[in-house]
Formats: structure tokens, sequence, C-alpha cells
């Protein structure tokens, strides 16, 4: 039942190189653009935090007040950082494992420009003031529409690099990201089209927001990370996949059943809607187990290898976070759960473990291999190996410590609000001290993210160098 | 799952499962939803709801720019589900019928503040106003972040304006100054006093109470300062 791991048979190095190549520009301006804006976006979440300390923090000035800061947090690390830096693993595994380069990466680097421009333009638009409103879908309806054209220019790229394949058989990071490459498309322009365009009546919009936020994260972000989860655990182990069996089910059933859901138990929905979102995301039980019985199995001979590599590191961590926060989900959408912890931190807490722990980890992991290749495939540069401990510590804990308190102070929260004696006032200050620790949480992930940063431009400066004496040479 | 088509079409199934459940399904259920005379109290020719004054519309909008929905849900569960109804937020859980005139409709996922969804039942404009001027004033220790671009701080000149705060204790402005809203809060506060959901409809009646006890609505302990 074993298969072979990808790319294990090599092909000439020439071809290869000329994939990466073909690859530089494009990716190196989704991931340079991602980690900056990873860096605005915990800025943001960094100010909103600050505001729980002391509310006259900042408060003088309509753009940064906490509702327009939150939402600008949230659209700069979900558009700015998510969507790019997984497109651009996603481009990469689709040309590395079909054995064909990018097609016309020119036309996808003018999409990752216009991409880039639009999400500025958005951040701006929702501190000035003309956001949606919607969490996960706060930019207006004019950058919806650049970002929708963007993303096709992008995507259509990595369709067509995977239409002129070399390689019959497909592994499964290679559908895990022609998933998310056709899902993305879908749910964003049903909501562009219904919640901006041709606004649908009532209650409907929240239904199709929730929907919609629910399937960005769950599938779009869930089948990016993971396919960079099922690329690099088993190349990096050396060992194959244990079963392509398993991770054919963990795909479908994500698909089937990860897309239903997102809608609180008490909405004001008609109750079928609520309890198909349940159910739903009680069965995403099964994918869970699928994927953890899958690299068990793959992992086990060499735990140790895991702490070996440094992509690795940040790949096999995403994917504990991956499973404990889709378990979270399950345990929260159960009924007696959910009215405690529905609109609570604690699916806040989820929110940001499987953003940050699971999704931005994973792509850390992949960037950190990535990027040396697509400067020089024959010598890659290497990155600071202290700098890579001095993101990922910081990193780790910010992200334990944050969660931690969330979802401590989230349940702690629920259990105050589900008793009228205590006031509302009562129940804020019991969670203030859970807010407040979340902030050093943030301000952990903020210095890793800065070491991180540090590490992307030390690589091109020290490429850089070496180009420019490699030319003098030359000259010479 | 070697073939491209193959993959796309399984793929396109399972969007498609999702999208007719949670877009289509329900927009052809309740999408077309109109106000209704299925009123269980004073059904005398009445309907619900009634489209909002023209200013609460304009506050809406400021609701939506300012994130108000970032902390404020605008939703009440039904009774055995958490203890909103316990609670004075409302008397009954929501329906879709609350929000048929709302654009956009924010109902909200994090209840950092109380639930509004019956805001305009618990206070009037002038609370409402002085909230958004300094929370504080209303509430000790109330982490809800003051709006002073609401407002403009202009020196009294003759007599005081009739519009402007009337603010209690150490947020008071300068002696000679006042604080008077700008339209912006002046709309925003018609929203949120306009926000009400107690229409008791057949879907959600009002609930049952045991003999001697009253049909009032809970005692609103929400917004009270801590003892």
């Amino acid at each position: 039942m074993s298969v072979t791991a990808p790319a294990q048979s090599a092909p000439s190095q020439s071809a290869t190189a000329d994939i990466e190549a073909s690859c530089r520009w494009p990716l190196l301006a989704l991931f340079g653009g991602a980690v900056l804006w990873l860096l605005l976006g915990l800025i943001f979440a960094l100010i909103a935090s600050l505001k729980f300390h002391n509310p006259h923090f900042l408060y003088s000035q309509s753009y940064l007040t906490y509702g327009r800061v939150r939402l600008a947090h949230q659209t700069a690390l979900l558009y700015g950082f998510a969507v790019p830096a997984a497109l651009g693993v996603g481009l990469w595994l689709l040309c590395r494992l079909g054995r064909s380069p990018l097609p016309a990466p020119g036309v996808a680097l003018i999409g990752v420009i216009l991409w880039n421009i639009a999400v500025l333009i958005g951040v701006a638009a929702i501190l000035c003031g003309d956001s949606s409103g919607f969490e996960s879908f706060a930019m207006p309806g004019y950058v919806t529409v650049i970002l929708l054209v963007s993303y096709l220019l992008i995507a259509l790229c990595g369709l067509l690099a995977f239409h002129r394949r070399a390689e019959g058989p497909l592994y499964p990071s290679q559908w895990f990201v022609l998933g998310a490459f056709f899902w993305f498309p879908w749910i964003f322009s049903t909501a562009s089209m219904l919640l901006l365009c041709l606004p649908v009546r009532g209650v409907m919009q929240a239904s199709i927001a929730w929907w919609y936020a629910h399937n960005f994260s769950s599938i779009v972000l869930g089948y990016f990370g993971l396919s960079s989860i099922f690329y690099f655990i088993p190349k990096l182990l050396a060992r194959p996949l244990h079963s392509h069996y398993l991770a054919a089910l963990a795909f479908w059933t994500l698909a089937l059943f990860g897309s239903w859901g997102g809608i609180p138990t008490g909405a004001p929905l008609p109750s079928w809607i609520v309890s198909m979102g349940v159910v739903g995301a009680v069965l995403t039980a099964v994918p869970l187990l699928a994927v953890f019985v899958n690299f068990y199995h793959t992992a086990r001979h060499n735990v140790e290898a895991l702490d070996a590599h440094l992509t690795l590191r940040f790949t096999y961590v995403a994917l504990v976070f991956w499973l404990i926060a889709g378990m979270q989900q399950i345990v929260g959408v159960l009924p007696n759960v959910s009215a405690l912890t529905d609109y609570t931190w604690f699916s806040v807490a989820q929110w940001e473990l499987f953003h940050y722990g699971f999704f931005a980890l994973a792509m850390f992991g992949a960037i950190y291999y990535i990027v040396p290749r697509l400067l020089d495939r024959a010598d890659p540069p290497v990155w600071s190996p202290g700098l890579v401990q001095a993101h990922f510590w910081p990193t780790f804990f910010g992200i334990l410590i944050s969660y931690i308190a969330l979802l401590v102070g989230g349940v702690g929260q629920g259990f105050l609000l589900n008793d009228p004696n205590y006031t509302f006032a009562q129940v804020t200050r019991g969670t203030l001290m859970a807010l407040r620790a979340d902030t050093l949480g943030d301000l952990c992930i903020v210095v890793g993210t800065l070491f991180f940063l540090l590490n992307f431009a030390l690589l091109l400066s020290r490429f850089a160098c070496r180009r420019w004496t490699d030319l003098r040479k030359g000259a010479a | 799952m070697n073939s491209g088509p193959t993959l796309f079409l399984g793929l396109f199934v399972a969007m498609a499962c999702s999208w007719l459940s949670f877009v289509l399904g329900p927009q052809l259920q309740i999408g077309d939803m109109r106000p209704t005379t299925n009123i269980v109290v004073g059904a005398s020719g009445q309907i619900y709801p009634n489209p909002e004054p023209g200013l609460a519309h304009q506050g809406a909008e400021v609701y939506r720019a300012d994130g108000c929905a970032s902390c404020h849900t605008e939703q009440v569960r039904p009774r055995d589900l958490g203890s909103d109804i316990n609670r004075g937020w409302g008397v009954r859980r929501s329906t879709g019928y609350d929000y048929l005139f709302d654009q956009p409709v924010l109902l909200g996922t994090l209840r950092v503040g109380p639930d509004l969804a019956n805001a305009g039942r618990r206070m009037d404009a002038a609370a409402v106003l002085l909230r958004l001027y300094e929370p504080r004033a209303l509430t000790p220790g109330s982490i809800m972040p003051p709006s002073p671009f609401l407002f403009d701080k202009r020196k009294i000149q003759g007599a005081p304006s009739p519009d402007a705060l009337q603010i209690p204790g150490p947020f008071a402005p300068p002696r000679g100054y006042e604080i008077v809203p700008r339209a912006e809060a002046r709309a925003l506060a018609a929203y949120v006093t306009s926000l009400h959901q107690d229409g008791y409809l057949f879907e959600a009646p009002p609930p049952l109470q045991p003999a001697g006890k009253t049909n009032a609505p809970a005692k609103p302990a929400t917004n009270s300062p801590a003892k």
C-alpha cells in the first residue's frame, strides 16, 4: 500500500533548476509580500490587544478604533499573508510535483502585484471606515473585484503548469492544492456577489458570511496547509507516505464535511441549517483521524528525525496544532458545550490556533525549504540557523500562550455569562487577565516574525552579494 | 485519482453539496421572507417588523464602519442555550424576521460587550451617546473604547448647546467647554436605540411563566455597574 515519496526518482538537475527558475520572481514576490503583511497584521493585533489594558490607548482617532483595527488585522493576516503564502507554496508544489515549469511567470507576477495593491487598498479602506463589516470578508466590494481578477491570473498559471505536467500519477499534495485553487474562487465570488454586489435579504447575509468564513479557513487554508504537510514530512524523512487511501479518505471527507458549518448553534436560522453544520463539524473527526493515522505510521520509525530538519520541525508542529484545532472545533459544536462557548473567546482561541499554529507554521516550514532553492538550485544560500531558532521558539511559545490564555479565558467567560447573577461588567473583569496574557503571546509572535523577516532579508542580501561577486569575476 | 478531470468532478460535487445546502437552500427557504402579521400579542392588523427611521439606517452605516460588530452581537439565543433571556437581553429568541430591514446584517460572533439585539429597550439616546463618548462615565472599569472622534469639543459661546452631553464627574470637559455629538454619533445613537426584537411571533412565542409570575422581561442587569 505504500507509495513512493514525492520526487524520489530524481530527475535531471537541470530540469529541476529550470522549474525553480521559472517560479523565482512570482514566488519571491508572493512570499516577500506575505511576510511583510504578516508583520503588519500582527502589529494591528498588538494594537487591538493593548486596548484591553487601557481603552484610552490610541483612542482619539477613528482609524485606530478597536473595531476597525481588528478587521484590518484579520484582513492583513488572511488576504495579505495567508492567501499569497498559500499560493506560493501551491504553485511551487504543482510545478515541482508535475515536473513542469511555471508557464507565463510574468502574468503570475502581475497577478501578485495586483493582489498586493488590492489588499493595501482594502486595509486602508477598512481603517478609513469603508469596510463591509463582515468578519473574514471585511474588504469593500471594489477591492474584491481586483482580488478575484488577480487571483485568477495567478491560479491559471498554476493550472496550466498542472495541465502540462510530465508526471502522470498524482501525489496527495497535488489534490489538496487543486482543491484549494478551485474552492477559493467559488466561495469568494459567492460572498462578493451575495453580500456586496446584490446583497441577499435579512439573516441570509449572516448565514453566507459564516459559511464563507468557515470554508475559507477550514477548506482553503486547511487544504493549502495540508498540501505542504503531505509533501514535506514524507520527503524530508525520506520515507514513503504510509497510505494513499487514507490520504484520499481525508481529502474527500474534509471536502464534504469540513465545508459545512461555521454557524453558531443558537443562530436565528432554520434549525436544519444549524444541525447540518453540527453534523458536518462532528464528521470532520474522520479526516482528523485519517491524517493522524497516516502520519503516525509514516513517521513512527524515525521520530527523532522530525526535529533534525528546520522545515520538518515547523511542519510537524503545524500538523499537531491542526489536529488540536480540529478537535476543539468538534467539541465546540456539541450542544452542551456551544451553549457555554459560543460568542466567547473560546472560538477566537480556535481561530488563532488554526491560523497561526497550523497554517502559518506550515507555510514557514515550506518557505524555509523553497526560497533558497528558488534563488540558486545548485548551491542554495543558507538561512542563519540562530535566527531560525529565534523565529521558532518565540512564535511557538507565543502561540501557546495566546491559545491557552484565550481558551481558559473563553471557557471562564462562558461560565460567568451563563450565570445571570454576574453582571456583564463582572464577566468582563473576569476575562481581562486572559486578554492581557494574550497580548504577551502576540508580542512573542511579533518578535519571532521580526527575526524571520531579518533572516529573509539577510538571505536575499547574501545571495545578491554572491551574484555581484560572480558578475565582477566574470567581467574580470 | 490520477486524472485531473475526475478530481475536478469530485471537487465540484463536494463544493456543490456545501453550496446548495448553505447558500441556495436557505435562500430558497428564507430569502424572500416578508414582514409578518403572525403575531401572538396585539395581533390586530399589526405587522412585524416595521422599517426603522432613516436616521437609524445612517447609524447602521456608522455601526458597520467602526466595526462595532467586532465586540457586540445582535442575536438572542433560545432560552435553553445560554443565559441571554435570563440576562434580560431579550424576551424571546431572535428569528429571521428581526433582520428583514437591516443592511448590512451584522450578527457578530463575539461578546466582548453585551448583546445589542434589544438595546433600544434598555437605553435611551442620551445614555448611548454618553457611552460612546466615555463608557467609563456610566460603567466604571468598562473596556469599551471611547469614541471622541464622534463628538466636537466646543467653547461655549452664549447659551450652552441643548445637544451637549451631560457628563458626570471626572470625564466632564473643562469649564467653558461642551461636548456636542456630531451627526455620525446622533445617527449611531438612533440606530442603537432603534434595536428591539419584541414582536411575539408564533415561531418564537413569549416564555410560558408559571402562575404567579409576571410576564415582564427580566430585570436588565447587563449594563448596570458592578456592585
